[in-house]
């Protein structure tokens, strides 16, 4: 399949941070879910991949162009679509007021097709009803789909969304994940989160990072697959386990390297990512 | 897919930018500098270094609240549109500066006619501060990831305000009386400093394709 993004030896520090560590990956359409513990350098590799920040060394294309030359980034952003972590919105502005002000700074002039692109996201998002609603009378989650509209608007060929479904409560997040799986059919789709059940949901393929590398690259079902014959219940913390954890039953679920005998239980994703993260010698939260 | 024509949406942009700009802000520091303009016009104050020190102040005032103008609450939503930010940032300049010079020809005309400094050289003054305030505004932008950074630069260029006239060498007077040998020359130094200021709005409003500095760190 051919690639959407592809990034070679991509690395940004921060003093001695090192925040992108000689990144490489391709990414293809689809939805593709990007893991990792916080200060792993997920939100920078997707502000690289976006434009918003250059990397100090490596390079990467979108859809065929280069962000490394002015020319290429212009181009680049008039293909892509992008929902930050923290979006901010002009208050006072509409929710169609602010999406078509989006629309603008994405160079569609025309203004009758501009509104008419308006009006389709903001119905694709479910926020057709309260278009003429300001946005500071929107609750979270309907301002976190007008952010989703407003990187949706002008059909980008490639979308990058920073944990997405941070703040949203279980019903919008299943609303929101329909949302984006939506965004994935024919296009292809960077999403960060901490929430390993939108990738088990959403996700053809993960990457995990941690340190500001890409340890694992593979499909949900393969990271998940790592943690066969590793995941015990014991009635007891297991000492030996990486990571353990006291279950509603009063058990604990263990990962790691179970002791002989001990009662196998079906691995997750969550085991297969926190058994990822530490062998490579990563911390796990117990 | 048809490449639009560069900055063909300028006209479009201009009504919804209109709406962004922080008038709030601008407002109360214009209404303030015509109040503090206007104390020259008091019986005890009658006095042209009054004058010309109302109008400073008044300047001051008033760049306190172009410290706003590139305030941007959207700005991490719009961080990857296609239509630069350096444009953007000229579009809202461009829209507030009519505002700004019906402004300072409302308070210049404040000052009484016998007492009002050589205007020319006011507006110098009062453009150069203006210009370091957008300048401290674009740096903290550029450098920055906040997306409304106007209280900080604004509390900085009071600060540099009032430490400038006391740190500042006397050798490059700054801030000199009208009659003073050094008027002509001071003018010129605030033409240099204008011109920096003008040079660091151009370069910080700049976008940067190749990384050299970090200063913020990122998660």
């Amino acid at each position: 399949m051919t690639s959407t993004v592809s990034a070679s030896g991509l690395s940004l520090h921060y003093g001695g941070t090192r925040a992108l560590d000689d990144v490489s990956l391709r990414l293809t359409p689809g939805v593709t879910g990007l893991l990792g513990p916080n200060g792993a350098g997920k939100t920078t590799l997707l502000r690289v991949l976006a434009t918003a920040v250059p990397a100090q060394r490596g390079r990467f294309t979108v859809l065929g162009h280069d962000p490394g030359s002015t020319r290429g980034r212009q181009e680049v952003r008039r293909r892509l679509g992008y929902l930050p972590q923290t979006p901010g919105f002009h208050p006072d502005f509409t929710a169609f007021e602010f999406v078509d002000y989006v629309a603008i700074l994405k160079e569609i002039n025309n203004r009758a097709a501009r509104h008419r692109e308006v009006r389709r996201v903001l119905d694709e998002v479910d926020l057709g009803d309260v278009r003429g609603k300001r946005v500071k009378k929107l609750s979270g989650g309907m301002r976190q789909r007008v952010a989703l509209a407003a990187a949706l608007v002008g059909d980008p060929g490639f979308m990058v969304l920073d944990e997405p479904t941070v703040g949203l409560d279980p019903e919008q997040r299943m609303r929101f994940r329909e949302l984006i799986a939506r965004a994935g059919e024919g296009r292809t789709v960077l999403l960060s989160t901490h929430q390993t059940e939108d990738v088990a949901m959403l996700c053809h393929r993960v990457l995990v990072m941690a340190g500001g590398r890409i340890h694992f690259d593979g499909t949900p079902a393969e990271l998940t697959a790592r943690a066969a014959g590793r995941v015990w219940s014991s009635a007891e913390r297991a000492p030996d386990a990486k990571a353990g954890w006291r279950t509603g039953a009063g058990t604990f679920r263990n990962v790691g390297d179970p002791p002989p005998g001990a009662e196998l239980l079906d691995p997750t994703l969550e085991d297969g990512y926190l058994l990822t993260l530490d062998g490579h010698g990563l911390a796990v939260t117990a | 897919m048809t490449t639009p024509r560069r900055l063909s949406n300028v006209p479009e942009l201009l009504l919804p930018l209109w709406r962004t700009l922080p008038w709030r802000a601008l407002g109360a520091a214009a209404a303030l500098g015509l109040l503090v303009a206007g104390a020259s016009r008091l019986p005890a104050g009658f006095s042209p270094w009054l004058a010309l020190n109302a109008l400073r102040a008044a300047a001051l005032a008033f760049a306190l609240g172009l410290a706003f103008l590139l305030d941007d609450p959207a700005r991490h939503t719009t961080a990857t549109v296609p239509t630069p930010r350096p444009v953007r940032q000229a579009l809202r300049l461009a829209l507030v500066a009519p505002f700004a010079a019906l402004w300072w020809t409302a308070a210049v005309l404040l000052v009484p006619a016998e007492v009002r400094p050589p205007v020319g050289a006011v507006t110098l003054e009062a453009a150069t501060v203006c210009a370091l305030a957008l300048a401290g505004a674009a740096a903290a932008i550029r450098r920055t990831d906040e997306p409304e950074p106007g209280v900080g630069v604004g509390a900085g260029l009071l600060t540099v305000a009032v430490l400038a006239p006391l740190l500042w060498p006397d050798r490059w007077e700054l801030f000199v009386t009208v009659g003073d040998p050094e008027w002509a020359d001071a003018h010129e130094r605030w033409g240099v400093v204008l011109t920096v200021a003008l040079v660091g709005c151009a370069v910080w409003a700049r976008e940067p394709v190749r990384r050299l500095r970090v200063r913020s760190p990122l998660t």
